[in-house]
């Protein structure tokens, strides 16, 4: 290992957003162990997470953490333009979005923007304007393609997203994204990778990037009579995948997903919150009454196809590409207070 | 938002910071260290991971610049090895032993006892095919769900339909293939006559997918049974994942049009579609014409109110000597009996390749023969 700390004076110089993140803090993990990166700055809207004391305490300060606000012009532009990322030599960015999705109770921004979308323009206009920047590899959602009906919707990199005016607004800022970060794949200055994720399962049986895991009243819900499939992926393996295309050369979209696919009441019980089957009109009613009384809505609209049909994706791109296999299953685990805890274990 | 207290902000002791031109910058500021290393976890601690070691050969491959060619006989760089681990590979084939090679499972429920013990060794060797430890395959596949079912398929194919067959030796034991067979009857008991007969007369077992309609993906219930017992909406790229992992199609190529041809018309076949033929040659998947006599009487329609159907949102609206005087009883099939004929398979992939595909007017010739050949072999044992 020795001899390879040595041969890494080309090692990358990483900016990484959101890594306050569950994603991005195993990121920064990841690629703090990583030998081929010489120099992290982490940027997130919080505090530095606890995990990240030890690495910012460390002798070799190879970890830097600054607070801001990526959604704003103001605080990305004075980062951008400060020492720090002059002092840094940035050769790269990993953009790690928030997983979260857009509320009532978030005003839009600026312009109407809702703060993914926001972010995501800001991302590319700063990664275009930092001369040194090589690399820009960037988290996106597998939600952006068009649903067929039915569960066997097998999406590859070029099946048709959805640009359906009547898209519902979460599913809508994640195509947002996508489409700002494709517009630069043919740039010869800068290398963009996008990386197009299911469900993630994070520590603990956390799911990320699904808004129908969100729940109207903290009850999951779903349509009578539909139980779309799931593909799921650990965020081992999400990590794995950014240090894959971090490293290679390849540039475009890629499908990342692991081994599961299960359907959604499964997946359900697999969390310890089983989703309750109802009617369409129920569930719009449900999704009214939960924002009559304050709380937010429906993450998803009640007509999204998202609610009836699921999809799998086609890995094969990434797995030529880029060398991605997943390398971890997800499987419940023992039961804990109740509830199963997913694991994912290394095949 | 800017928060100049809490960043951390640690420059390499090498530099030199200038005084910033224009007013403070909050991302310079030094903050003492704060944070003791005995607050460490070692459960942060990451484990050596040759995951990691392959990434640095990695970069240290994409660090060779690109326009130097190397010279005659110099060693390669290990790295090069590394990055040239991974060629492209197709899809590996997932096979079914055969019956003599599967251990007789023990009985585990109540299901089990309605089954016989080959009807349970069969199921036992297709149960893989479902994902494994996951118990779904990416389309929904369950193999509980197919064994649960099997007693009343079985029940359907030997008594309802009193199913006889022959040809099995024109299916392949391995590998993709796509079987084309005619549809008639309303409802589509004759494709699951098919996958049941595969199911329960071939040796390995195969489990056939059908590929249906689009709408079928619409009807609430009806799309979970059919995703849990292996049914697969018919879009290009499941049907080519389904022959790349080496599995049996069903494919009823008439579509809607000739399960509601009216009664006067039975036993001829519509216009194929062409989609399976180029599904077939860009899969090298042979093409087993199937004949399935006995459907086209098992719901004679007598008259078709699609058009008006679509209006109002239903995908068909027979009228039938049953349909809708007896409401969704007036569905169920007469019980006629079944005959299931295998032709011998045809390879228009040995001599046409996956880019002559895209020339329609071959592939409509090609479907015309596959078309044909089911027609004959309607004929001959109608």
């Amino acid at each position: 290992m020795s001899l390879i700390r040595t041969e890494a004076a080309f090692g990358s110089r990483i900016v990484l957003t959101h890594a306050d993140s569950p994603i991005g803090r195993r990121l920064v993990k990841s690629l703090y162990h990583d030998p081929s990166v010489e120099r992290i700055v982490a940027l997130g809207p919080g505090p530095p997470p606890s995990v990240f004391d030890r690495f910012l305490s460390s002798d070799e300060r190879r970890l830097t953490y600054s607070r801001i606000d990526l959604a704003r012009h103001r605080s990305m532009a004075t980062f951008f333009n400060s020492s720090l990322l002059k002092e840094a030599r940035i050769d790269s960015m990993l953009y790690v979005p928030a997983h979260g999705w857009p509320t009532a109770s978030v005003p839009p921004l600026a312009g109407g923007l809702v703060s993914q979308t926001a972010e995501a323009r800001l991302v590319l206009k700063h990664a275009l304007e930092l001369r040194s920047l090589e690399n820009l590899i960037c988290l996106g959602s597998a939600l952006v393609y068009r649903l067929s009906p039915g569960n066997s919707n097998l999406f590859t990199e070029s099946s048709e997203l959805d640009l359906a005016p009547d898209t519902s607004p979460e599913i809508r800022c994640w195509v947002n994204a996508d489409m700002i970060f494709q517009g630069e794949f043919q740039n010869p200055g800068l290398r963009v990778v996008l990386l197009r994720l299911p469900s993630v399962v994070g520590t603990g049986g956390k799911v990320y990037f699904n808004p129908m895991l969100a729940g109207i009243l903290k009850s999951r819900i779903r349509s009578m009579g539909f139980d779309p499939i799931c593909a799921l992926v650990s965020d081992k393996d999400v990590v794995r995948a950014m240090q894959l295309a971090l490293h290679s050369t390849a540039r475009g979209v890629f499908n990342i997903a692991g081994f599961e696919t299960v359907p959604l009441s499964v997946f359900g019980r697999w969390i310890g919150e089983p989703s309750v089957p109802l009617p369409r009109a129920l569930i719009s009613l449900a999704s009214r009454m939960s924002s009559f009384v304050g709380r937010a809505p429906a993450p998803t609209s009640t007509s999204s196809p998202h609610l009836h049909y699921g999809f799998t994706l086609d890995t094969q791109r990434a797995r030529l590409e880029l060398g991605f296999e997943p390398g971890y299953r997800i499987a419940p685990g023992p039961m804990v207070d109740g509830r199963f805890q997913l694991e994912a274990a290394p095949v | 938002m800017l928060d100049s207290s809490s960043p951390h902000v640690e420059p390499p002791p090498a530099v030199r910071r200038r005084k910033p031109a224009l007013g403070s910058d909050p991302f310079a500021l030094d903050v003492p260290k704060n944070r003791d290393k005995d607050k460490s976890n070692d459960k942060d601690r990451i484990e050596p991971d040759p995951f990691l070691d392959g990434l640095v050969l990695l970069r240290q491959t994409n660090a060779v610049p690109t326009q130097r060619k190397p010279r005659a006989g110099s060693p390669r760089h290990p790295a090069i090895a590394i990055r040239e681990r991974t060629p492209p590979k197709a899809r590996e084939w997932i096979d079914v032993p055969e019956l003599a090679d599967v251990e007789l499972p023990d009985r585990t429920s109540w299901v089990d006892r309605l089954l016989s013990d080959e009807e349970r060794r069969r199921i036992a060797s297709i149960a893989h095919l479902a994902g494994g430890d996951a118990a779904y395959d990416r389309f929904g596949l369950s193999a509980d769900v197919v064994r649960n079912t099997l007693p009343i398929m079985t029940a359907l194919y030997r008594i309802y339909f009193r199913v006889k067959s022959s040809g099995h030796e024109n299916i392949p034991k391995r590998g993709p293939v796509i079987m084309a067979g005619n549809h008639a009857g309303v409802m589509p008991f004759d494709a699951a006559m098919v996958v049941t007969d595969l199911l329960l007369q071939c040796d390995p077992p195969r489990l056939a997918r059908t590929v249906v309609d689009r709408w079928a993906g619409t009807l609430p219930w009806v799309n979970i049974f059919y995703a849990r017992s292996g049914q697969v909406i018919g879009t290009r790229e499941s049907f080519a994942d389904l022959l790349a992992s080496g599995q049996a199609v069903v494919v009823l190529p008439e579509g809607m049009s000739g399960a509601l041809k009216p009664f006067s018309e039975r036993y001829r076949l519509q216009e194929f579609r062409v989609g399976f033929i180029e599904q077939s040659l860009a899969a090298g998947a042979p093409i087993v014409p199937t004949a399935v006599v006995g459907s086209d009487d098992q719901m004679p329609v007598l008259l078709d109110f699609s058009t008006f159907a679509k209006k109002l949102g239903l995908p068909l609206l027979p009228i039938t000597p049953t349909f809708p005087w007896f409401g969704p009883l007036g569905l169920l099939p007469y019980p006629v009996s079944y005959q299931i004929v295998y032709g011998e398979p045809l390879r228009f992939y040995e001599r046409y390749s996956a880019e002559d595909a895209r020339d329609p007017e071959l592939l409509r010739f090609l479907s015309r023969q596959v078309r044909r050949a089911v027609q004959r072999l309607i004929d001959q044992h109608r």
